[in-house]
């Protein structure tokens, strides 16, 4: 399908008429340029969100990965089959690149012994001080991205995408137990930083 | 509250993120287009047309023009200035109708 932009192609109503993905997609790969402008102003944001979540404060890093994302997007296009919505393939692809920085990230960071301070932490125990206005939500959020980068990214991988150790070590050639000390650990970087927060 | 079960509790809500900005759909545009057009031509305008899409007034000009189908073909968005203004400036002011970097904008 792709590589013959000259097929004269059927009569494409506007973005907010178009209820069939399968369409956009034929259209983009035809080579349609303005269909090609309406793929990016229909998903970008998505797109954006969700990478954004996983990946704030690296601003530079979001871009990049929502750029790749789509460049990934249009090189495999023809595998769409409109089995489902555009929306959940692009955001699929988002999470296997968004992945693969975790990877990256983790990976080549030398992460600590794994039986270096385990008498540190003592307690996983979160101080039930006031919160005032804020939510705990807001406050997680607040405290993650004081975190290390490695410390962010590996509770965004468990918490956020729901990955086990196992599957963190998998995919970083970690051990198990390597993934296990460096969650407990950013664990107790952010109980210790929750904490100074309520005394301050 | 132990504090996996509150990152648990943070995880499960959805947190409002920003728009992506008009600058970073610009530069997918533009990256998008050049990707298309490193395996070959891209659809003719007047076909952009004849499905649907609407042309900004340069755009226009080069489908009348008396140039040959495989110039027509090309992106013209890469010499026109829209492109720069709308991958480097936020908000742009660009205004022209069927230009998609004016599509793009946040406004």
């Amino acid at each position: 399908m792709k590589g013959s932009p000259e097929d004269l192609a059927p009569r494409r109503p506007p973005l907010s008429q178009v209820s069939d993905d399968l369409e956009l997609a034929r259209a983009l790969l035809r080579k349609d340029r303005k269909a090609t402008a309406d793929f990016v102003e229909a998903y970008t944001d998505t797109v954006h969100a969700y990478v954004w979540r996983r990946l704030t404060p690296r601003t530079q890093v979001v871009d990049d990965i929502v750029q790749e994302v789509f460049l990934a997007a249009w090189r495999n296009l023809e595998r769409y089959t409109g089995s489902g919505p555009l929306k959940s393939w692009l955001l699929g692809i988002a999470r296997n690149k968004v992945e693969d920085h975790y990877r990256d990230v983790l990976g080549s960071a030398g992460l600590v012994d794994p039986h270096a301070g385990v008498e540190e932490i003592l307690s996983e125990e979160i101080p039930q001080e006031s919160l005032g206005e804020e939510s705990i939500e807001d406050r997680t959020e607040r405290i993650i991205l004081m975190l290390p980068a490695d410390y962010r990214m590996v509770l965004r991988w468990r918490y956020w995408d729901k990955r086990s150790a196992k599957e963190m070590a998998d995919a970083t050639g970690r051990t198990e137990k390597a993934i296990e000390r460096l969650l407990a650990r950013a664990r107790d970087q952010f109980r210790r930083h929750w904490s100074e927060e309520g005394r301050s | 509250m132990k504090s996996s079960d509150v990152l648990q509790r943070a995880a499960a809500a959805e947190r409002p993120a920003p728009r992506a900005s008009s600058t970073l759909k610009s530069r997918l545009f533009s990256a998008l287009c050049d990707e298309q057009a490193s395996s070959g031509p891209l659809m003719s305008l007047a076909h952009c047309k004849s499905a649907g899409g609407k042309l900004c007034v340069f755009e226009e000009l080069v489908a009348i023009s008396p140039i040959g189908e495989g110039l027509k073909s090309r992106n013209p968005c890469n010499v026109c200035h829209a492109r720069l203004l709308g991958e480097h400036v936020e908000n742009a002011p660009i205004y022209w109708p069927g230009c998609p970097y004016v599509q793009f904008q946040n406004r």
